[in-house]
């Protein structure tokens, strides 16, 4: 094991070790490194284009980086893949929203229970008592999930035929069903309204309370972020240019600079 | 309509049920073909071979069948076991050219193995039944086995993998489902009931060869599948069922049959997109025999 041999000192749930990621010519990510404490909301911000989804699809294991490498709770994660880190412990949302469109909202969450639903095979075939016991807990968390989410009512519902909003807490929804340690939310306010966008601020910091969740979220809006997160980085062109609590980074001034345009100056000045 | 047309629709109703499997997950596989004529070449050769040592040469006992038809299904489940893993890599319309060159392939050795019979194949195959009715109960049971399984399948977490995979394999794998296994499950399943059917019908057609695994019958069989429906057990039976009775119902007006069978393999796609068995029909159906089957796939109540 790769446990740090002082014991005082907590093994960080997630470290993000000097990774990089290069497509092509395009250097996504530049030796980026970032520690995770258990139990904090982290934000991560940035201009467009700047690597933080990037980072995500590394850290759930949809990418391979080309350079540097995560450990959960200090173990290496390299060659897991997805759904070996999300058997870890780390379940994501979507930028672009992956909801299984065919199923119904309930399905969707019944999916996410995969790891809670092993029963043994002849059981289930035959339907037996203990199978339907086990199916019945299935269902009550999953409706449990869908209340949490307010997303009971719609549970027959087709997920392909749900308006946006509730999309995107169907997503959370089936993330949370996977029973995560840590949850990545990619920009889960998109498109939602100064209400809604309020609403999800409340709904995430009560979904880490009940969880006992370390989030990690991505998002542009940053009034929201600033109130919601612990701390923050933020990324420019692949690289991480700060790092700390909300008040620190608001007054960095490469932030200003890189994130904000550079008050008063000439925009699109280059890196 | 005759037993014999009727065994051949059963049979067909097997394949395409085979062919449903793996497109159950999103996988477009044209192998049913090929591992139906593995298990036809293994009822084929045990039957002629050592089992006519039990029987009298020209029947052969049931047990004898129904062992054979383990062999068969075991031997296609193992091909497809050892080619699954790096085939199923491939994606979309790869794979499914990728699985016509096995069907190829296998065709090309019941060709050419110094024990297949070359191109005239095995004749004189013994008969478990006497008459094709025989044939007819016993596909009927093997059919209506393999419809409970898909049927128990989507309360099972195995079928809703299935199925999230099909939506969408990338968010899959984000909810912790081993996909390349589950995909691997489905690829073998699929293999093992071409193979049981093709042990079957190896008895059936009295004769085997390595026409029963051709390119042409990998089309035909995901006809069926189109034809009817891929989202329930039911539209690939359907598809089955009417694809093969078609070009013998049609028999009487000659040569035009082919034209007209093409004519609603044609036609078919185009009125009934999704198959003839979708979501809203069962539902439909399900409103009229007043019972709420398939509620769960289904999205009834308004909210």
């Amino acid at each position: 094991m790769n446990r740090s041999p002082d014991a005082t000192a907590p093994v960080p749930l997630l470290q993000v070790e000097a990774v990089s990621c290069r497509f092509g010519g395009l250097l996504a990510l530049d030796r980026v490194s970032l520690e995770l404490e258990e139990g904090e909301i982290f934000g991560l911000i940035g201009p467009n284009g700047a690597g933080k989804t990037t980072l995500f699809n590394v850290i759930s294991g949809l990418t391979t980086p080309s350079g540097g490498r995560c450990l959960w709770r200090g173990v290496p994660t390299t060659g897991l893949g997805a759904s070996g880190l999300n058997r870890l412990g780390i379940a994501r949302t979507f930028q672009n929203l992956r909801l299984f469109e065919s199923l119904t909202v309930r399905e969707n969450v019944l999916v996410g229970l995969h790891h809670a639903a092993r029963a043994p095979l002849l059981g289930a075939l035959l339907g037996n008592g203990a199978f339907r016991r086990h199916q019945g807990r299935l269902e009550a968390r999953a409706m449990e999930l869908l209340t949490l989410l307010e997303l009971a009512a719609l549970a027959e519902q087709r997920a392909g035929d749900l308006p946006y909003g509730d999309r995107r807490r169907l997503e959370i929804a089936r993330a949370l069903a996977t029973a995560p340690q840590l949850l990545l939310l990619d920009e889960p306010a998109a498109g939602m309204n100064p209400a809604e966008k309020d609403d999800l601020r409340q709904l995430i910091g009560r979904i880490r309370d009940h969880f006992a969740l370390t989030v990690l979220i991505i998002e542009h809006h940053v009034p929201l972020m600033m109130r919601l997160c612990d701390r923050l980085a933020v990324l420019n062109f692949g690289q991480r240019i700060a790092l700390g609590s909300p008040a620190e980074v608001r007054t960095d001034p490469r932030v200003i600079e890189a994130y904000l345009g550079g008050q008063g100056q000439a925009r699109g000045e280059g890196r | 309509m005759d037993a014999a047309l009727l065994e051949q629709m059963l049979l067909g109703a097997l394949l395409a049920l085979s062919v449903y499997l793996p497109l159950g997950c999103g996988q477009l596989s044209l192998a049913t073909p090929g591992f139906y004529a593995v298990g036809g070449y293994v009822a084929a050769l045990l039957s002629t071979g050592v089992a006519a040592f039990v029987g009298s040469g020209a029947t052969s006992p049931l047990w004898a069948l129904l062992a054979e038809m383990v062999l068969g299904g075991m031997l296609a489940g193992l091909i497809a076991l050892a080619i699954g893993g790096p085939v199923l890599r491939l994606r979309g319309i790869y794979l499914a050219i990728a699985t016509i060159a096995l069907v190829e392939i296998l065709r090309v050795l019941n060709l050419n193995l110094p024990f297949t019979g070359g191109a005239m194949g095995i004749f004189g195959i013994p008969q478990p039944f006497a008459h094709a009715e025989g044939y007819v109960l016993f596909t009927l049971a093997l059919l209506a086995l393999a419809c409970w399984l898909c049927q128990r399948l989507e309360a099972l977490r195995l079928g809703r993998a299935m199925a999230a995979i099909r939506d969408d394999e990338l968010a899959a794998a984000s909810v912790g489902i081993d996909t390349p296994r589950t995909k691997l499950i489905a690829f073998v399943a699929s293999a093992v009931l071409a193979g049981v059917t093709g042990a079957l019908a190896a008895h059936f057609l009295n004769s085997w060869n390595a026409r029963a695994g051709s390119f042409d019958a990998s089309i035909t069989t995901l006809a069926f599948v189109v034809f009817g429906g891929s989202r329930f057990w039911l539209g690939p039976v359907i598809g089955g069922l009417a694809l093969t009775a078609l070009p013998e119902l049609l028999r009487p007006v000659g040569d035009l049959r082919l034209i007209l069978f093409g004519a609603v393999i044609l036609l078919g796609p185009l009125f009934f997109p999704q198959g003839l068995v979708t979501a809203e029909r069962l539902r439909a159906l399900g409103a009229l025999l007043g019972r709420g089957r398939h509620r769960s796939r289904q999205a009834p109540q308004a909210p």
